[in-house]
């Protein structure tokens, strides 16, 4: 932190996305800190390829689900009059691809959201995804765990971020 | 990170720090240029608006310079005005009119003589007067009225349509003389700072209006805090000056009686009658000019926005009364007199340099500040103009690209429009405020008077409580307006007259106008409950052909994908030359039929157009009329000079084909790309169309 105590947090972050409920929250608190310093966000969104296809091979519907998310977080950064640049990956590992994606990007943080989900209804679960960006990433981490749900409210905009087929003039 | 490819070939792989860690980018084609709002809208990004060639690059950077960067429709900044901002930024019209509004009263007076000059007191009380029962008849107007709009949207709810266009016509006129006025004024005041500067006097208004054009062009908007300073400096330091000027006159007895007669005026007895006595309360009235400005931008307030303008509109009309009448009295004791020789001294200058004294830092920095304010007055116009140029758009009373906006989120052709007819008006006049003054006033009291007549009948019809009283004032408010708009009529006669010539004729185009847009929106209305049928009308493709080359087959392969039926058409003036290539044609192009129609008087258009009529006149009655496409081949130019040497036929062709009936006229552009083999038989696929 500087002297002067004013935060400068990151010149360039990535923020992980994934259709889930704390894109919008990552979205938002990426832009109000990259606001005071004009910093420049990378907002990733990594499409998981199984054992089952080819590591190249086109997922249509995946992708343009993956793109109406960029393309919202893109929408979001706008209106903060901020840089924001969407990165569509596909790969075996999420986690890891986002951590190579922040170091070849050069970027300084990286910015994740945690849904609030629990084991069977038991125990908090972390997931695979946010322990291996803290073990692995060489920069600073910011985690962001949603609010947690009461009862019935949980909604996951995913389902709203897959647009229909057949109805995308470019994909 | 090293890169290679996939099993595919088509992407590349990008390789993790861990062994077997690989991702793949995945293009998004689209993201360049727009982003999905939802599926199906896409919206554009600034990339998406910019210019492709180098000539349209380098005309942009000419716009950035000049005008800034593109503004998002997002970057729209609606401020919320405080009571303060408010006041400084909708009184600078009005409260700057008190700078020559006496001096125009004295400019009467003054012929009649010194005892004349007395009378200026009584007018500027009696102006004062109707100054207070105008702006209570705006604070209902603000109160019935709250989504703002002034006179116009007031007259067009409650009066018959000509009348929302007298109003409109009226203000328009208003907004064009308040930027020449205040201009002019600004000018004047400057000049009796530098008298050196009189001979400059049209030019310097020119450019200063240029100057407030290019700002609003960059998108300059009626931001408080540059509005807050000139105007209340203006305001205190005025008040300073009448509070010192009347001490001296009425304790220290400084006051000087009037001076002689300006040579060649009449007996003063003789003179000031009741003619001269309105003549000058006619001039003086340009004091209201700009009171209706709150009630236009009531919801330009916090909340709650009605009686926060309200309580501006009274805080105003009370400075503005208090600063013209004050100025009067200051200027009648000093006997103060507009001078206009060698060069012109405003009254209000020659009111500071007495009361700060002549050549001192204070008169100049007052009238720095009065200049200020003034050409402020004119910059409340280029907001206001466009923004009723475009709600009279909208409406079809006005050609429709004055509602659109620029790329700085403003009505550029309003803003153009006002800036070459104030330049214009000034031009004319000569850049003299008392020449001008006889043009302003009169469009406002007729504005005042419609809005008040408009209000009348939203309170006979909608009876809301108290709607008697707030019926009485509005009646005497419109009565009192008309007598005043019919007495600057008169009394300003005939420059005047020149409004009551200009407003009829601007109406007469609106109504042009608007019957125009409904005629074509009357044409080119669906109905909501028709389905669309696939066509059904035969279709057939004509190309006409200079020869054989790339571009004419690209038109022929283009005019196939069209229909079935095409052909070529050749108009020649060499018999022999055509003979030869309707030989090369049957060879190279056997499916496509060649009409060589020989035109022995040279002529390419005419004959290609008797062509075509001939075509339809043997088509047969008993069917509807084909789709006739021409297909017209091109070959785009690469530099600004090839394009003189190509294309001149096919552009005259073009132009003589547009608005030909049943005809439809496809451009099909052959680009050159780089060096190319002249034995490929097949041409590339046309870059556009």
């Amino acid at each position: 932190m500087p002297e002067s105590g004013q935060i400068v947090p990151f010149r360039k972050a990535v923020l992980c996305l994934n259709g889930g409920p704390t894109d919008d929250l990552i979205v938002h608190l990426g832009c109000q800190l990259a606001k005071p310093g004009n910093a420049e966000l990378v907002a990733v969104h990594v499409i998981e390829v199984d054992w089952r296809h080819e590591l190249s091979e086109e997922m249509t519907s995946q992708n343009d689900a993956a793109s109406a998310v960029l393309d919202r977080a893109e929408g979001i950064a706008e209106r903060y009059k901020i840089k924001l640049s969407g990165d569509l990956l596909q790969a075996r590992e999420v986690a890891a691809a986002l951590v190579d994606e922040a170091i070849e990007l050069d970027a300084d943080a990286i910015l994740i959201g945690l849904p609030y989900r629990t084991r069977f209804g038991g125990d908090f679960a972390l997931g695979p995804t946010v322990p291996y960006v803290f073990q692995n990433a060489p920069c600073q981490v910011i985690v962001l765990r949603e609010p947690v749900p009461s009862s019935g409210e949980r909604r996951d905009t995913r389902a709203e971020a897959v647009p229909p087929k057949g109805r995308f003039g470019f994909r | 990170m090293k890169d290679d490819h996939g099993p595919s070939g088509m992407k590349p792989w990008l390789h993790g720090r861990k062994p077997g860690d690989r991702r793949i980018r995945v293009e998004r084609p689209h993201a360049e240029y727009f982003r999905y709002s939802e599926p199906g809208t896409l919206v554009a990004r600034e990339s998406a608006s910019a210019p492709r060639t180098a000539t349209g690059r380098a005309v942009e950077k000419v716009r950035y310079t000049l005008f800034g960067r593109r503004l998002s429709i997002d970057e729209d900044v609606n401020e919320r005005l405080s009571k303060k901002k408010a006041l400084a930024i909708f009184s600078s019209d009005a409260i700057s009119s008190s700078a020559y509004a006496t001096e125009e009263i004295l400019r009467v007076l003054v012929l009649a003589g010194a005892a004349a000059l007395l009378v200026s007191i009584p007018i500027a009380i009696a102006i004062a007067l109707l100054l207070a029962v105008v702006s209570i008849s705006y604070r209902q107007e603000i109160f019935a009225y709250p989504s703002g709009g002034g006179d116009y949207a007031v007259a067009r709810a409650n009066l018959p349509g000509i009348f929302a266009l007298i109003v409109a016509g009226a203000l328009l006129i208003d907004y064009v003389m308040t930027v020449a006025v205040s201009t002019s004024s600004a000018v004047e005041q400057v000049i009796s700072a530098v008298p050196d500067l009189e001979v400059w006097r049209v030019p310097i208004a020119a450019v200063a209006i240029l100057l407030i054009m290019l700002g609003n062009l960059r998108g300059l908007r009626e931001s408080g805090n540059i509005f807050a300073i000139p105007t209340y400096v203006f305001v205190a330091s005025t008040l300073f000056m009448i509070v010192v000027g009347i001490f001296r006159i009425l304790v220290l007895g400084e006051g000087q009686p009037p001076p002689e007669p300006l040579p060649g005026a009449h007996d003063p007895m003789e003179v000031l009658g009741i003619l001269l006595v309105l003549r000058a309360f006619a001039s003086g009235s340009v004091a209201l000019t700009g009171v209706e400005a709150i009630a236009n931008g009531v919801p330009a307030f916090q909340p709650p926005e009605s009686r926060n303008a309200a309580k501006t509109l009274t805080v105003m009309a009370l400075l503005l009364g208090v600063l013209f009448v004050g100025l009067t009295i200051v200027a009648d004791g000093f006997g103060i007199v507009p001078v206009d020789e060698p060069a012109v001294k405003t009254v209000i200058s020659q009111v500071a340099a007495t009361i700060f004294g002549n050549d001192t830092i204070a008169f100049y920095f007052y009238q720095a500040f009065t200049a200020m304010i003034l050409f402020l007055a004119a910059n409340t116009s280029f907001n206001a103009f466009p923004r009723l140029a475009a709600i009279l758009a909208r409406d079809g009373y006005m050609p429709r690209q004055f509602s659109f906006r620029g790329d700085r989120l403003a009505f550029t052709s309003g803003i153009v429009i006002l800036a070459i007819a104030a330049i214009t008006v000034i031009a004319a006049f000569g850049g003299v405020v008392t020449a001008l003054i006889p043009l302003y006033a009169v469009g406002v009291f007729a504005a005042f008077t419609i809005g008040q007549v408009g209000l009348v009948r939203h309170w006979l019809r909608e009876r809301t409580p108290g709607w008697r009283k707030k019926l009485s004032i509005n009646a005497f408010g419109a009565t009192l307006t008309f007598l005043v708009f019919v007495v600057v009529l008169v009394a300003k006669a005939p420059t005047s007259l020149l409004i009551a010539v200009v407003v009829p004729l601007m109406i007469l185009v609106m109504v042009f106008i608007h019957r125009q847009y409904e005629a074509s929106a009357r044409h080119l209305a669906v109905r909501p409950d028709y389905v669309v049928p696939p066509p059904r009308r035969e279709e057939r493709v004509i190309v006409p052909i200079p020869g054989i080359n790339r571009a004419v087959i690209q038109a022929i392969n283009v005019g196939r994908s069209i229909a079935p039926d095409v052909r070529a058409v050749l108009i020649s003036d060499e018999p022999e030359e055509a003979a030869a290539l309707r030989a090369r044609w049957e060879r190279q192009i056997p499916d496509v039929p060649l009409v060589i129609v020989e035109s022995p008087y040279r002529a390419l258009v005419g004959p290609m157009l008797s062509y075509l009529h001939v075509l339809d006149e043997t088509w047969p009655e008993d069917r509807e009329a084909p789709v006739t496409f021409v297909v017209i081949p091109e070959y785009v130019a690469r530099n600004w000079w090839e394009r003189l040497l190509y294309n001149q036929s096919a552009n005259r062709l073009r132009r003589a084909l547009i608005g030909r009936p049943h005809t439809v006229v496809v451009n099909v552009p052959y680009r050159r790309e780089g060096d190319v083999d002249g034995d490929h038989p097949e041409p590339p696929a046309p870059a556009s169309s």
